[in-house]
């Protein structure tokens, strides 16, 4: 069998988790290319609606990514954003998807290695847990139709 | 392109030399609204550095990120560039200077020619020629993104003039042209001609003149460069083989006894010879080889001290401490012969190399000497030019300065510093006054795209080997073409230049595109310029998206190119995807507050407070303790010998005196709100902690560090034991102590390089030298053992070193593993036992004094607090994190903020004055204009929608949100940060955030999605 390569989405704030990216690459730090990153100002911006499309659409995997604790730009976008994940977790569990395919992390700008190293565990960990479950059906759905 | 200056001379500066110190300094002068007239006697401007493949530390090419300001210099209207120009008369004084200055002829009107390349690719060798390893050695546009873009003849090659002059399709070519002499009107000089790089022909032992596979580093960087002459690949010069096995060797003609070779250190080369090796060991990995022939690792900058971890660790770069005999190639043999005797043996090595890399430092031209002679200043025993320790970039004539290599070897970040520190002081000796408008540049008007189909055009950068390396850019140029609403989708190689920039604008209007993606770098870096970009053709500049193709696939997936094409692809639909929802936004403006407020009231803080009350800004200089002066006051004499005491205190007098500075002592810094151009700060003040609010523009940040005093070595335990900052008083105070004693041991790295303060402190090494001759200038017979790491004194003081050596103190290096053992001895004395490893025993002292060089440390608490009340980023070891650690070193991330002194990174005093004039002018630079654009990014209610339930007012940070009297929430756009909480928050969605709205960033997810989908 092929291995199952997970699509991930960070949505990561620009100041801090955008940055730290940006860091990885200057500093040539290798994770996985199943991560792709979507900017937004501060990770408080993200939206409910935006992870559970994420996931409607076929995501395996979901990140919130915000500064550290203190250093929000926006003095505390980061912790309502964590709370939102929080929250969205336990409706993921219910509805079936999994609240351990969402989680929240906190880096500085400065932290490109903290940047790739949750993209791997990120990435190792969804693995494991194996495709999303909506993903199997959209692509039942597929084939039926193919067929 | 050289347009005539529209300012007064008595507003206007003479910058010499264009790269880049003299590029920073032009540019801040501009902006700051003062004349420039830039004259370089290269053909194009850059210097050294566009010779560069990358640069250290962050290892990408910085001429992407600088080249895009240079395009805009060229057409800013106060600036006049003269190259192919020397210096030929001065006359006049500060004020009012009258310079003549001599243009070669090129042969082309500048004007007409488009660097089409018609007359290289027809009479190549009528071009001059270009040093170095350049096989199209003809070709006079150094780089691919040159200032200016045309080319130059050497008519003197020429057999068919009129042949070469008809091939030219733009009629530029001007046959007759000839010398021209021109005399510039100027207030102040600033000289920033950089140095040669020195030329190892002469030191035969080295085989460089005889044998093509060894290499000076800057050859070895245009063959690393893919605009170089192998295109990026790296081969050897002799038979075109890919080495296996590649030697560096430091202090090639630096540091040197050798003839015609430089006493000093060069100061830059440690850390290229690390990077050169790391670019090369990431570009093969295994297949190579990297070794680093060295005698001191001088890594003593911000940072440098994880990069040469890095090499180690990471890298596999072996380090071998010794300065090799001689490189031979013997009769047969494929490679090159290293002889050497690594540290501790006795027996000579001999190795074999594929290639070898000289680390050639730099040394000042005689052609800088010439101008030095015309026009008056004085220089010292090696050519640079003089200045002192108190006033860093003044040379000996009033109203001349200097920045970069002409002061001293250096690396780029301090030449930018001194750059911006030149910039500052050569606009004091201004007496026009300069004004600027924010709307420097005409752009057209505003298309009105509403109604109209998405017509997208996907710009695909390749950043040379950055992006081109990993990604096939034409392959996902293709791809792009393929995605519902790409009409254009092309490669355009250096998307940055300015010609790629002009091209991308030139296709938006011709194929009417009304939405752009960038696929290249950072948002963070570029997404200004390429928003310029689409705006000189007629877009609204929000109509763009950028896909991080470099620093978010091709960096970090290089080892999985498939992955990375497909990911690549990706970006490129969601990013295309999202474009199609952006909306045109309009910019709006508010009044500038034109008051600075520098936080530290040290050497730095007051210097900076000093420089811009001077350009009549008012500046509040707010100091957390009862007194100014901050470590300085602990200071005695510099290693120069200047007496540090009656500087600091004439500066107090000065700050004290000046009208418009408000010194606030014994303030803390409590809180912080507002937007650049617009701050306030609050503060508790005085034993009462009265609460007191300050209103300005900008913020310089000059915090300081601490000495630090790790309890080592019986360090507060014995008499005996001190710090380097104590030596420094003591000397003064009690020289008969210091006479009396007849060993004295100092450790260096105290407390510095270790595991939990990895960096180096930069300064200790001169410390110990300065206090070690001052001793022994009291007493010849004192011996002084100085136990070391690596001596780490670093460009001109050096000779000092040196002098050390001469006059009898003994230097002795220990390593991390194995330090020096300290126990209480008889008499008060302590015994002190270290490994020598020349004669490889153990030797024990008794010292009558161990001094510690123990360095500077993070004000770790204070700079916490003020990083979260500021919201600054901070390195790992506690100081505050710049901008761009290359190009960008005082300004901070936040816009309106600059760093100064040792808040930045330990630095003597010399370098926390040139740090603190820098942010000064860069501060300027923000100062100079009356309005400040507000955020365009920021959230709108729809009154339709909204309930007045009030989870806007309360989710956002900065309280903005209200409801308004027609009863929904309004959220006034001058004092929304644009964060969006409250659009995420909002439960009816009638709140958005421009440029963040819903179903941009839904699109993207969509667009993501939808391959696995359909």
């Amino acid at each position: 069998m092929e291995k199952f390569e997970p699509v991930i989405v960070a949505f990561c704030c620009h100041y801090c988790a955008y940055t730290a990216a940006d860091m990885a690459g200057s500093q040539r730090l290798d994770y996985p290319p199943n991560v792709k990153i979507i900017r937004v100002p501060c990770s408080g911006k993200v939206d409910a609606i935006h992870i559970l499309k994420a996931f409607e659409r076929g995501a395996d995997g979901v990140y919130v990514a915000g500064c550290l604790e203190g250093d929000c730009h926006f003095k505390n976008g980061n912790l309502k954003a964590e709370k939102q994940v929080q929250y969205l977790k336990k409706s993921l569990d219910e509805i079936g998807i999994g609240g351990d395919r969402l989680e929240m992390v906190f880096m500085s700008a400065g932290m490109g290695e903290l940047f790739a190293r949750k993209a791997k565990e990120m990435t190792e960990k969804i693995r494991q847990l194996g495709p999303s479950p909506v993903h199997t059906q959209l692509e039942q759905q597929a084939k039926q139709k193919a067929s | 392109m050289s347009n005539q200056l529209d300012d007064k001379p008595d507003n206007r500066v003479l910058v010499v030399g264009g790269g880049m110190g003299g590029i920073r300094t032009m540019l801040d002068l501009a902006e700051s609204g003062h004349g420039v007239v830039l004259i370089d006697s290269a053909r194009s401007i850059g210097g050294l550095m566009t010779q560069l493949d990358r640069t250290f530390p962050t290892n990408n090419c910085d001429l992407c990120t600088l080249s895009p300001h240079l395009s805009q210099s060229g057409r800013q209207a106060r600036i006049e560039l003269l190259t192919m120009t020397q210096i030929t008369g001065l006359e006049g004084e500060r004020g009012a200077f009258s310079v003549t200055v001599k243009t070669a002829p090129r042969y082309i009107d500048m004007e007409k020619c488009t660097a089409c390349g018609e007359c290289y690719k027809h009479f190549p060798d009528c071009v001059r020629f270009t040093p170095g390893l350049d096989h199209r050695a003809p070709t006079c546009m150094r780089y691919p993104q040159a200032i200016p873009q045309a080319f130059s003849i050497d008519m003197a090659a020429c057999k068919d003039v009129q042949a070469l002059v008809d091939i030219c399709p733009a009629k530029a070519i001007v046959p007759n042209d000839t010398e021209k002499i021109r005399t510039i009107e100027c207030g102040s000089i600033v000289l920033a001609p950089g140095a040669k790089v020195f030329d190892p022909k002469g030191l035969d032992y080295l085989g460089y003149s005889s044998q093509p596979d060894i290499v000076t580093s800057l050859e070895y960087e245009r063959i690393l460069s893919a605009s170089g002459p192998t295109s990026g690949q790296l081969v050897r010069p002799s038979d075109g083989k890919q080495p296996k096995k590649i030697a560096w060797i430091q202090c090639v003609g630096s540091r040197g006894i050798q003839k015609g070779a430089q006493s000093y250190c060069s100061s830059a080369c440690c850390m290229f010879a690390l990077k050169e090796a790391m670019v090369t060991k990431e570009r093969f990995q295994d297949s190579i080889e990297a070794t680093i022939f060295y005698m001191d690792m001088r890594t003593f900058g911000k940072d440098y001290e994880l990069y040469l971890q890095q090499a180690k660790e990471r890298f596999g770069v072996r380090l071998v401490r010794c300065r090799p005999h001689s490189v031979i190639h013997k009769q047969g043999a494929e490679g090159l012969e290293i002889q050497y005797l690594p540290e501790g043996q006795s027996q000579q090595v001999y190795e074999e190399f594929d290639m070898v890399v000289l680390s050639t430092g730099f040394l000042v031209g005689d052609q800088t000497r010439e101008m030095a002679n015309i026009l008056g200043i004085d220089l010292d025993s090696h050519g640079f030019a003089k200045t002192g320790s108190f006033t860093p970039v003044a040379t000996s004539k009033p109203g001349i300065y200097v920045a970069g290599l002409f002061e001293s070897p250096k690396d780029i970040p301090e030449t930018m510093v001194q750059g911006s520190a030149a910039a500052c002081m050569a606009a004091g000796d201004l007496t026009g006054k300069g004004s600027l408008s924010n709307q420097d540049e005409d752009f057209p008007p505003e298309r009105d795209v509403s109604g109209e189909e998405p017509r997208v055009g996907v710009f695909l950068c390749d950043c040379g080997e950055n992006i081109g390396g990993v990604l096939d850019v034409e392959k996902l140029a293709d791809y792009a073409q393929t995605i519902p609403g790409v009409v254009v989708a092309k490669g355009v190689g250096h998307g940055c230049s300015s010609q790629s920039m002009e091209s991308i604008a030139s296709i938006v209007e011709s194929q009417k595109l009304n939405r752009v993606v960038i696929g290249g770098c950072s948002p963070r870096t570029h997404e200004k310029r390429f928003q310029d970009t689409i705006r000189k053709a007629g877009l609204n500049r929000y109509l763009l998206e950028m896909a991080n193709i470099r620093d978010q696939i091709t960096w970090v997936h290089a080892a999985e190119p498939e992955l990375a094409a497909k990911k690549a692809q990706s970006l490129i639909r969601m990013a295309v995807g999202a474009v199609k929802m952006a909306r045109p936004l309009a910019d709006s403006t508010l009044p500038m507050n034109k008051s600075v407020l520098v936080v530290g009231g040290g050497v730095a803080g007051m210097t900076a407070a000093l420089e811009l009350s001077g350009h009549g800004h008012k500046v509040y200089l707010a100091e957390r303790s009862a007194k100014l002066g901050g470590n300085a006051n602990n200071l005695r004499k510099t290693l120069e010998g200047e007496d540090v005491r009656a500087f600091v205190n004439g500066l107090v007098e000065k700050v004290k005196a000046a009208e418009n500075i408000t010194v606030i002592t014994s303030a803390i810094i409590v809180d912080h709100s507002g937007i650049p151009g617009m701050f306030r700060t609050g503060m508790q003040v005085g034993p009462q902690m009265f609460y007191r609010q300050v209103e300005h523009g900008v913020t310089v940040l000059a915090t300081g560090a601490l000495a630090n005093r790790p309890g080592q070595y019986l360090l507060g335990k014995s008499n005996a034991v001190i710090t380097q900052l104590e030596m420094d008083s003591l000397i003064e105070d009690n020289p008969e102590k210091v006479k009396s004693w007849l060993n004295v041991v100092m450790i260096q790295c105290v407390g510095s390089r270790t595991p939990e303060n990895p960096n180096c402190s930069r300064i200790c090494c001169q410390a110990a030298v300065k206090n070690a001759l001052r001793i022994v200038g009291l007493n010849p017979d004192a011996r002084v053992f100085v136990l070391y790491r690596d001596m780490r004194t670093f460009g001109l003081s050096e000779d000092y070193y040196q002098e050390a050596r001469q006059k009898g103190v003994i230097f002795v290096r220990y390593t991390q593993e194995a330090p020096p053992k300290v126990e209480q001895g008889q008499d008060g004395c302590v015994k002190v036992v270290f490994n020598e490893p020349v004669i490889g025993a153990d030797i024990e002292v008794e010292a009558d004094c161990l001094c510690l060089s123990t360095g500077l440390v993070a004000d770790d608490e204070n700079n916490e607090d003020l990083a979260m009340i500021f919201k600054l980023p901070r390195t790992k070891d506690g100081f505050f994190l710049e901008d761009h650690v290359k190009l960008r070193p005082v300004d901070l991330p936040i816009p309106g903020f600059f760093v100064a002194g040792t808040a930045h990174s330990p630095k003597n005093i010399r370098d926390s004055i040139t740090q603190a004039q820098a942010a000064a002018s860069r501060a300027r630079t923000m100062l100079a204009v009356n309005e400040i654009s507000t955020n365009s990014a920021v959230a709108k209610v729809d009154g339709q929608k909204c309930a007045a339930c009030l989870i806007c007012v309360r989710a956002c940070p900065f309280s903005v949100p209200f409801i308004n009297a027609e009863g929904y929430s309004q959220i006034d756009p001058a004092r929304c940060r644009g964060c969006g909480v409250c659009a995420a928050a909002c439960p009816a969605k009638a709140i958005q955030l421009m440029q963040f709205e819903d179903d941009r960033i839904l699109a993207k997810l969509e667009s993501l999605f939808e391959r696995m989908v359909a």
